[in-house]
């Protein structure tokens, strides 16, 4: 086991800038998801640590060595791929095998260390089958037996979830959590899925066109994001975002919200950010008209329309509102999130929690 | 009567004068070397099945048949072997060693263009290059120029299938530990098995047929069975029977490459490795 240090991580293609100066600090036995939209280069940051791609710029550390030139097989990492990439003339056994018969391990201790690594992952009786035999989540766990094989001192994960169907991914989702908790070793996960690095991951770096935007705890990033990309990034559904200013310790808007900031600067534009959840329907709050009304058994999610301003709600309750009904919204004041509308930063140092 | 059976007689009409267009050359050609010269040039419809033409061919002291048979056995199987050789490394190469996008296709464009060449029109220069080394009526030579004159269509179809190999399982292998050499042996090879088989028949029967470049770098002892079966057009007589058996003959090992091959000509030997 190893921690990874990325210092200022630079790649480009020709001119493509695609990693513009990155830091990253996975602690040892730290699960960190790196998440991003398509394209903000947390594939290639990635495959950076896994010796895939070249480094550009920078330093990647695994452990107390750099390993910027040291070639894959010696970084002594592991990883496992979207689409599995299981050698598909081999069987179960001998893809998980593979590594260790390059490595020239006696054949008893391959078979040994193949069966315990099918038993932790519950492969013991597929061993003799072709990868084409298996279904999709047996093929996810013989690719993740395939890293743990090893023993790496890194596990590296490339979006691993995304070709499995959901109720399989909310499975496979526990399973990769309680095999860290398992085995303790230092994970960087891949995903474009913030629900997954939410669920899973001790620490989220979040990612957007080559630089990071926001490191942090799940809960840390869902309760203070640091701008406002990060603050619509993470959360489902997505935080709300209000255009407005703000005036004596008020935030007012011109669909006619007006919330108490606490002691806040004046200033002439600003944007309230606040999630769909800690909307509250108050009498005593402003009136929106209900577009949609979805019901998922569980929660109520409303769109509405706040004299142009879209909004969404969220509530536990199952409310009897049919479109067209008025409500009146009223935000809860201790979650509030002010951004810059200009450059997306936080406004201030108030945390969104009180 | 159904619907399906009414569309059904059209294609399968079509698909008779497609078979008949094939197999009457080859059946005509196979009956030819059972007839006699007399029968043959009259005309007959009907004759009587003789075996002296296959006969002469293959026993009789004036024919070396036999010879030139094992000659193009020689000089097929070697030079299909070291063409799949070298035409896999080089797809190898071109997909997987990130050279330059021009010289790939440069690469690939001299290759076409090389096989686009008559080999009529290398032989007289090969015949000097190698006379001057010394590999004038060898099988080496021989050898060499069939390798040589199959390798851009073996590199062409080997390409396609190195190409279709999923990327992520070689960086799989790279994860794994693998070098280059084992890449190419545990994972590439084994999943391009039938298309390696099929470049390798391809470029067998190519080398078996190949007559003007054989005709020129040949002599008596090295002969192939194409250069065999010309020579039985004489100056003043065309032997038409002997010619069909010893064409009859020929065809054999073609036939016997495709039926013992065919099996390993099967799709989806990657299915399951990726998604």
């Amino acid at each position: 086991m190893a921690e990874v240090q990325i210092r200022d991580a630079r790649k480009s293609y020709g001119a493509v800038e695609v990693l513009r100066g990155v830091d990253v600090e996975v602690r040892d036995g730290e699960f960190v998801a790196l998440v991003g939209p398509s394209g903000c280069g947390k594939s290639t940051l990635l495959r950076m640590i896994a010796g895939l791609e070249g480094i550009s710029g920078g330093e990647i550390r695994i452990g107390a060595r750099v390993v910027n030139d040291i070639p894959p097989k010696q970084r002594d990492v592991a990883m496992v791929f979207q689409n599995y990439a299981l050698y598909p003339h081999m069987t179960v056994a001998k893809n998980m095998g593979f590594s260790l018969k390059l490595a020239g391990k006696p054949k008893d201790e391959i078979d040994r260390r193949v069966a315990a690594a099918a038993e932790i992952l519950d492969l013991s009786t597929l061993l003799d089958r072709l990868p084409r035999q298996l279904s999709g989540g047996q093929r996810q766990r013989v690719a993740m037996g395939r890293a743990i094989v090893r023993n790496p001192r890194v596990f590296l994960f490339d979006e691993p979830l995304s070709n499995l169907d959901a109720k399989l991914r909310v499975q496979m989702r526990a399973e990769i959590k309680a095999l860290h908790q398992r085995l303790g070793t230092t994970t960087v996960y891949v995903t474009h899925d913030q629900v997954e690095a939410m669920t899973m991951a001790d620490k989220i770096v979040v990612m957007r066109a080559g630089v990071v935007e926001q490191v942090g705890s799940p809960l840390d990033l869902y309760d203070h994001p640091a701008n406002m990309f990060v603050a619509g990034f993470i959360g489902s559904p997505a935080m709300n975002f209000i255009e407005g200013h703000i005036e004596k310790g008020r935030f007012i808007s011109g669909c006619g919200l007006s919330v108490a900031t606490g002691p806040t600067a004046d200033t002439a534009r600003a944007v309230l950010g606040i999630r769909p959840e800690h909307l509250t329907l108050d009498p005593a709050g402003t009136a929106a008209t209900v577009v949609v009304v979805e019901q998922t058994g569980s929660e109520t999610l409303l769109l509405l329309d706040m004299a142009g301003q879209k909004l969404t709600y969220l509530g536990r309750d199952r409310l009897p509102i049919r479109p067209g009904e008025t409500v009146h919204i009223l935000p809860d004041a201790t979650r509030l999130h002010l951004f810059d509308p200009q450059s997306g930063h936080r406004l201030g140092d108030r945390p969104g929690t009180a | 009567m159904s619907r399906r059976t009414h569309s059904a007689l059209p294609v399968h009409i079509t698909l008779a004068i497609g078979a008949a267009l094939v197999l009457v050359p080859i059946i005509w050609t196979v009956a030819a070397g059972f007839r006699t010269q007399i029968s043959l040039l009259m005309g007959d419809v009907l004759f009587t099945p003789i075996g002296s033409n296959f006969a002469e061919v293959l026993w009789s002291k004036t024919s070396d048949f036999l010879l030139n048979y094992r000659n193009s056995i020689i000089v097929g199987i070697a030079s299909t072997l070291l063409c799949v050789v070298v035409a896999t490394l080089a797809a190898f190469s071109l997909n997987r060693m990130r050279w330059p996008a021009w010289t790939v296709h440069l690469f690939l464009a001299w290759t076409m263009i090389f096989h686009m060449i008559p080999p009529v029109a290398l032989a007289s220069a090969w015949f000097t290059m190698a006379r001057a080394v010394g590999l004038e009526n060898t099988f080496t030579g021989l050898i060499l120029a069939h390798a040589t004159l199959n390798l851009p269509m073996a590199i062409w179809l080997m390409a396609v299938f190195v190409r279709d190999v999923p990327k992520e399982l070689e960086e799989a292998a790279i994860m794994d530990g693998a070098d280059t050499p084992h890449i190419l042996w545990h994972v590439i090879l084994p999943l391009i098995t039938p298309g390696l088989a099929a470049t390798s028949i391809l470029t067998f029967i190519f080398s078996w047929n190949e007559f003007a470049v054989a005709l020129t770098l040949t002599m008596k002892q090295t002969a192939t069975v194409p250069v065999a079966i010309a020579k039985f057009a004489q100056d003043f007589e065309i032997q038409y029977t002997q010619m069909a058996a010893s064409a009859a003959l020929a065809m054999v090992p073609a036939i016997l490459v495709l039926l013992v091959a065919q099996r390993y000509i099967v799709k989806g030997l990657t299915q399951g490795a990726v998604k």
